[in-house]
Parts: C-alpha cells; sequence; structure tokens
C-alpha cells in the first residue's frame, strides 16, 4: 500500500512538473500557431540562470530572475527573429525556433562545459516533508508540484477571468478585429512568447536543481514535452495538465509491475507458449516503463487525433 | 522531421573534422590510427573522454619517434553515438586508409563496430584492419563476437562487478541484500547477470532485479520506491552519466540508506552534482593515483601538465590500452614499407606492459585485458579530489591482474588467421 502511495504521488509530481514545461508550449502553439522547437531550451536556460545567479542573490531570487530572464530571452526571439519570419509562414518559423534550440545548448556548452553543473537544492529545502513506512518523502518534490499548482492556476484565471485574458484571447480568435478595435496585437504576441518562456525557465529553475542542470536537459524533457502536447491537444492548457497527469502516473505505476504478456497468458494456460515465443511476449512491463508515453501518443493519434482535449479542426 | 535535420546537422560536422586531419596526409603513408567516438550528442561527454586519453598516448607514441621513421597519424570521426554512425564513419576511416580503430563509449557502438570488422577482414584479405577496444563492457565482445581482430583493453562486466563485490565485502559494508538495477542494452544485462553470479563469493542474496531504458529516464523515485520495498543494503549498478547521477539523487531525496557499488561515479560532474551524497559508495575503476605510488605521480603529473587536469573516468584506460598498442607497433617490423595488420594483431596478442597500477597483459584466447582494478569509496579524507570538491576517491583495495581476472567464456570460438 506504502508502494502504492508512493508510486501514485511520484507521478503526480513528475506530472505536475511536466505540465509546467509544456504549458507554455500549448501555450504559444494555441495563441500564435507556432510550434516551438526551442521551448525546452529556454526550460534548460531557466536551471542555467538560476545555478550562475544562486550564487549571487540566493536561491529563492534566483529562481524568480531566472524565469524573467528566460522570459525576455522570449520576448527578444519574439521580437527580433520570429516576427521577420513571420510573414514567411509556419514552415520558416519551425526552422528558426529549431536553429535556435541548437544555439542555445552549444552556447551552453560553450560557456558551462559538457558536463552536468553543480546545481542543488538548497540545504534549507533539503529535509523530509514525511515518512510512509522506512521510506521519505521529500519536501522539495511537494514544493514543485505547489509551484506547478500554483502557475496553472494563475494561467487559468488570467486567461479567463481578467479583461488582458480577454485582449489575448480576442487577439488569437480575430487577429484583425482585435486590431481594428485599438489593441497592440503585436505587443500580445510578443508577450505571450514571452510569458510561455518564462514558465519554462521557471521549471528548470526549480526542476534543475532537483534533478540535473546539464547540456543535455533540454533534448531529455523536450521530447516529453512534445509527447504531451500532442496528447493533450495542441493549444489546450487543460488538456497539457491532463497528458501530463497521465504520462506522469502510468510511467511511474508501470515501473512498480514486473509482469509480462506471458504472466496474462498464464491465466489462460498458454505461459509455457508464450515463453517458448519469448520477445516482446516475455519483457517485463517495468523495462518499458519509458517507452509507455509514446505507445500513449500513437494510440492518441490513431483514434483521437486533436488530442484528448484539443478542437476540433 | 526533428530526426532527419538533426541527423543532417549532425552529418556535417565530423566532415569538416576529417577534412582537418586530411591536410596532413602529404608523405608517404603513415600508419593511420582512426577513433571513432561519440563527440556530438547528448553522450559527446563520455566520447570526449576517451579521446583525450587516446590523444595524450598517441602524442606519447610520437614524441618516442613514432611507427618505422614516421609520426603515428590520428584520425577523429564522430559516430554520433549510434550504431549505425559507426557503421556509417567506419566505412569512412577504411577508405582513409585506417588501420587501427579506437572506440570505446557504449557497447551497442562496439557490438557494430566488431562486426562491421570482422564482415570487412573476411572479405578484404590482406586489407585486415583491427578494433581496439578501450571501453565498450559487454561480454558478447569476447564471448559469442570474439574475433581475431578485437582486442579489449578495459574491464568487463564480471570483471568489474568481482572486483566491486569482493572490495566492498572487504570494507564490510556489502551486506546480505543486493539490488541490482541496470540500463537494458548488453552492458547493464551483463552487470546483472554478474551480480547474480557473484552472489555466492559476496555472500549475499539478490532481492530484486531492474533493467530499465538507458538515458531517457528523468524521475528515478519511482525506482527508489522499489529499492526501498525490496529492503535492499546494497544497491550495485553499471548505470553511466544521467542514470547514475539521477539515481543516486533520487536515492537521497527518498532517504534510502544504501550504498551503491557503481562503475562509473567517476565521471567527471557526479561527485560536484551528488555532493554529499556520494560519500561512502564504491567504484571499481583502472586507476586510482592513490593506489600507485611515485609511477602514479609521474603518469599523473605528465598528464596534467599536457592536458590541464588529471586523468580521471576512462582516460587511463585509454591511455593504458594506447600504450600496449604503441608498445606492440614497437615490436612489430615493417612489411615493405607499410604494417601488416595480422602481424600487428599477432604481437598485440602476446603484448605486456607495467602500468602504475602493475602488470597488464593481453590474453590471447579472447583478446581480453588482464589488468588492475581499484575498488575505491568516495571520501574526505581522499589525496586527489574529484571535481573542485572537498570529496575525492580513496583506494580500499588494489587487485591484481590475475586476482581481477574473470575467465574465458566457453562461447568464445576465435579464428586465427594462418
Amino acid at each position: 500500500m506504502d508502494t502504492f502511495v508512493f508510486a501514485l504521488l511520484n507521478g503526480v509530481i513528475h506530472g505536475l512538473l511536466l505540465f509546467m514545461v509544456s504549458a507554455g508550449l500549448t501555450l504559444v502553439f494555441g495563441m500564435m500557431g507556432v510550434l516551438n522547437f526551442a521551448h525546452a531550451s529556454f526550460y534548460m536556460l531557466g536551471a542555467y540562470f538560476a545555478y550562475t545567479l544562486q550564487g549571487i542573490v540566493g536561491f529563492g531570487a534566483a529562481v524568480v530572475l531566472a524565469a524573467l530572464l528566460a522570459g525576455a530571452v522570449g520576448v527578444a526571439v519574439e521580437r527580433w527573429f520570429l516576427r521577420r519570419v513571420h510573414h514567411h509562414g509556419h514552415a520558416h518559423e519551425l526552422l528558426l525556433t529549431f536553429g535556435l534550440s541548437f544555439i542555445i545548448a552549444e552556447t551552453i556548452k560553450l560557456l558551462f562545459g559538457n558536463h552536468p553543473v553543480d546545481y542543488r537544492v538548497p540545504a534549507s529545502l533539503d529535509f523530509a516533508a514525511f515518512a510512509l513506512g522506512s521510506q521519505q518523502y521529500p519536501a522539495y518534490r511537494l514544493l514543485m508540484g505547489g509551484v506547478a499548482i500554483a502557475m496553472f492556476a494563475a494561467i487559468w484565471a488570467l486567461l479567463t477571468r481578467t479583461r488582458v485574458g480577454i485582449v489575448v484571447r480576442a487577439a488569437i480568435y480575430r487577429p484583425r478585429m482585435a486590431e481594428a478595435l485599438g489593441h497592440n496585437v503585436q505587443l500580445v504576441f510578443m508577450g505571450v512568447f514571452g510569458v510561455g518562456a518564462a514558465l519554462a525557465g521557471l521549471a528548470g529553475a526549480v526542476a534543475g536543481a532537483f534533478y540535473t542542470t546539464n547540456p543535455n536537459m533540454a533534448l531529455e524533457v523536450g521530447v516529453m514535452v512534445f509527447v504531451i502536447v500532442v496528447v493533450g491537444g495542441l493549444g489546450s492548457l487543460g488538456g497539457a495538465m491532463l497528458a501530463s497527469l497521465l504520462i506522469g502516473v502510468i510511467t511511474s505505476l508501470a515501473v512498480g509491475i514486473d509482469r509480462s504478456i506471458a504472466d496474462l497468458l498464464a491465466t489462460f494456460g498458454a505461459r509455457d507458449w508464450a515463453e517458448g515465443i519469448g520477445g516482446l511476449l516475455t519483457l517485463k512491463v517495468s523495462s518499458l516503463a519509458a517507452t509507455i508515453p509514446f505507445a500513449l501518443m500513437l494510440l492518441v493519434l490513431l483514434v483521437r487525433p486533436r488530442g484528448l482535449m484539443g478542437e476540433e479542426a | 522531421m526533428r530526426d532527419s535535420l538533426l541527423t543532417a546537422a549532425r552529418r556535417a560536422l565530423p566532415v569538416m573534422a576529417t577534412l582537418t586531419t586530411l591536410s596532413g596526409l602529404a608523405q608517404a603513408a603513415p600508419v593511420k590510427i582512426g577513433l571513432l567516438e561519440t563527440l556530438s550528442g547528448p553522450q559527446a561527454s563520455t566520447g570526449q573522454s576517451f579521446r583525450s586519453g587516446v590523444r595524450y598516448a598517441i602524442d606519447k607514441l610520437n614524441a618516442a619517434g613514432g611507427w618505422n621513421g614516421q609520426s603515428v597519424q590520428l584520425l577523429e570521426y564522430d559516430n554520433q553515438g549510434g550504431p549505425a554512425g559507426a557503421s556509417d564513419k567506419l566505412k569512412a576511416a577504411i577508405a582513409d586508409g585506417v588501420q587501427i580503430v579506437v572506440q570505446g563509449a557504449s557497447s551497442a557502438i562496439g557490438g557494430q563496430i566488431t562486426e562491421d570488422v570482422r564482415k570487412h577482414n573476411l572479405r578484404n584479405p590482406g586489407k585486415e584492419i583491427v578494433y581496439v577496444n578501450v571501453g565498450a563492457e559487454a561480454m558478447e565482445l569476447t564471448g559469442e563476437k570474439c574475433n581475431f581482430h578485437h582486442f579489449r583493453f578495459t574491464g568487463n562486466a564480471q570483471v568489474r562487478t568481482k572486483a566491486l563485490v569482493a572490495g566492498m565485502k572487504q570494507a564490510g559494508t556489502l551486506g546480505t541484500k543486493v539490488y541490482a538495477i541496470n540500463q537494458n542494452y548488453s552492458w547493464g544485462q551483463d552487470v546483472e547477470r554478474a551480480v547474480v553470479d557473484n552472489a555466492a563469493a559476496g555472500g549475499y542474496q539478490v532481492v530484486e532485479k531492474t533493467l530499465h531504458d538507458t538515458n531517457k529516464i528523468q524521475d528515478f523515485a519511482p525506482y527508489v520506491s522499489k529499492i526501498v520495498a525490496s529492503g535492499a543494503e546494497t544497491v550495485i549498478t553499471g548505470n553511466w552519466s544521467n542514470d547514475l547521477l539521477l539515481l543516486m539523487k533520487a536515492s537521497k531525496a527518498a532517504g534510502l540508506k544504501v550504498r551503491f557499488g557503481t562503475v562509473f561515479l567517476d565521471q567527471p560532474g557526479n561527485v560536484a552534482n551528488a555532493g554529499d551524497t556520494a560519500i561512502g559508495h564504491f567504484i571499481a575503476h583502472a586507476f586510482n593515483p592513490e593506489a600507485g605510488g611515485a609511477e602514479s605521480t609521474r603518469f599523473v603529473d605528465d598528464f596534467k601538465a599536457r592536458t590541464g587536469h588529471v586523468p580521471v573516468f576512462v582516460e587511463p584506460q585509454a591511455v593504458f590500452g594506447l600504450e600496449m598498442v604503441a608498445e606492440a607497433l614497437k615490436r612489430t617490423k615493417p612489411q615493405g614499407d607499410a604494417l601488416d595488420v595480422n602481424a600487428f594483431a599477432k604481437v598485440l596478442e602476446g603484448t605486456r606492459i607495467r602500468t602504475p597500477m602493475g602488470e597488464v597483459s593481453m590474453r590471447a584466447a579472447d583478446h581480453q585485458v588482464l589488468m588492475p582494478m581499484v575498488v575505491s569509496m568516495v571520501t574526505k579524507d581522499a589525496k586527489y579530489k574529484a571535481d573542485d570538491t572537498d570529496m575525492g576517491f580513496k583506494p580500499v583495495k588494489l587487485f591484481t591482474a590475475e586476482e581481477a581476472a574473470a575467465p574465458v567464456q566457453a562461447s568464445c570460438k576465435m579464428q586465427r588467421p594462418d
């Protein structure tokens, strides 16, 4: 039972973290139609910014500043790069962000080296929140989950409950109309892109300390983030939340299942046959844990291409 | 879309690297050694460590006069971290006239290279090449896949695990319940098997075994839950790179009190990143400067003078391996004006050198090197500190080559040329 509770909790928190990164990606896509390949790079930038600033201003302030800096980089990218190629169409924007992700990764390698840097959870936050049985649960994980939930609530409220949200939503659905009514649509787009980048930066600053901060972290999380956005539905914030939690929990639970299809077939008395065939039939579920999200994406694309909560095309 | 662009971008890099090295081709054909390493992508740092060791050894060989009155040429190829890239680059290397191929990072890549080398040599008698393996440690390379033109200059899963178990038992920290967690490919599977095989010698019971995807997992908390549930006292793992670091960090966060027995804990960045979490964990490695005498210090100082840092991680084993290659080259007479690879391989089979850790020799039966192994523990009173921290690796036990050796595998049926 303890194990199950922990697996569930682990899955939810990891899912929330994935949400923090994917929120910005899905937001930008929903608003601007740009699939931002450099999005995970902002996650990495956030971690490195926080690592650099940590020694100067302390951990808490470093995290906030890192998010702001990542947001500023995002704003700059939108203002001086994306806007210029916007009228050439989506393919150009996609290639631009793709190239940008390489430039950021290589710059990080040049400045900080190829190995993970020494960015860790500060001692004051490094304690156990509670213990169940013989296992402790780190407080920092709960903090990560809390930050993600607060972030979700804040964006949700901003978009649906405030005047800014109305303008932003108007700028997405009817950009020309919004412009005709006197709103600066360019500014809105820039702001949205910046906020998206800042969210990823925040996630990086928080998670980089708990996991590792290295030049590959964008690659590591990037693929999973795309899976989440596709599964949840491109552009849907709620969908991203649902898909993140789903993937987090499924992966976490799968690790604990040391069963294979052969075990399932054993109930029909076909175990010997299955073991004779081997291959996929005798593979333990636990050894496939990291592959399951991709299988889920395949399934979603086959039966519901618009994603779990995506809008009808 | 993303992948194809990625590969296209990566493909451009090694071409440039090759072009720059080709400029030295003007004189009559010197011996060419091709380094086929992972120099770009997520695992580039491992490949670059092998490279710095190999470069150091080749520079030394050339400083001592090279071979046949000429400098030996080192050509570098980027295998892009995968068997497919390695296969491609091997063809390029052969076309460039490379006779000795060197590789270390990843047994998956090593498996591809040894097969490609075997096939090439079958099809091109008289133009053989030899594969100098400085780091791929899966058992099959000296087992089912063993062939005359492959030489392994590093330990293997059985050697490492045996030393680790014996060293930790002697230090009194092994315990009776061991958990094996490893990456799900040839190397990880071999370590898992070795942990089971050594159970009787180590006096422990394997409480649980786990194989997981290689360097794809970010959150190890679910695996740590499993370790907690098993009640293990020691975790033995062949994990490297992020998989090792994240596993240790997750254990620390869960308040898990276990000892880790590892093979790659000394990868740069690991100790710094793990912090105090690393203290008390073990490693079985090829070299620890504190375990040797004056010779060790001389080697460390010389390496540091040339590269700017103390040799760590896979660098020493790459240096020792290439020193054996250099020794064998010295004793191989040129045929006409060129190197006869088969004659060189026959000399290499019987090569024996002294390293700061002790006697190292090649075993002709399966081309597995017999080398000393050091088991070390992370402490604060080690002489050489890791990653600018106050911690380092303190030797617990130095095993001689004979003590560390694992027997020849029955599956190795080596075909020798006449």
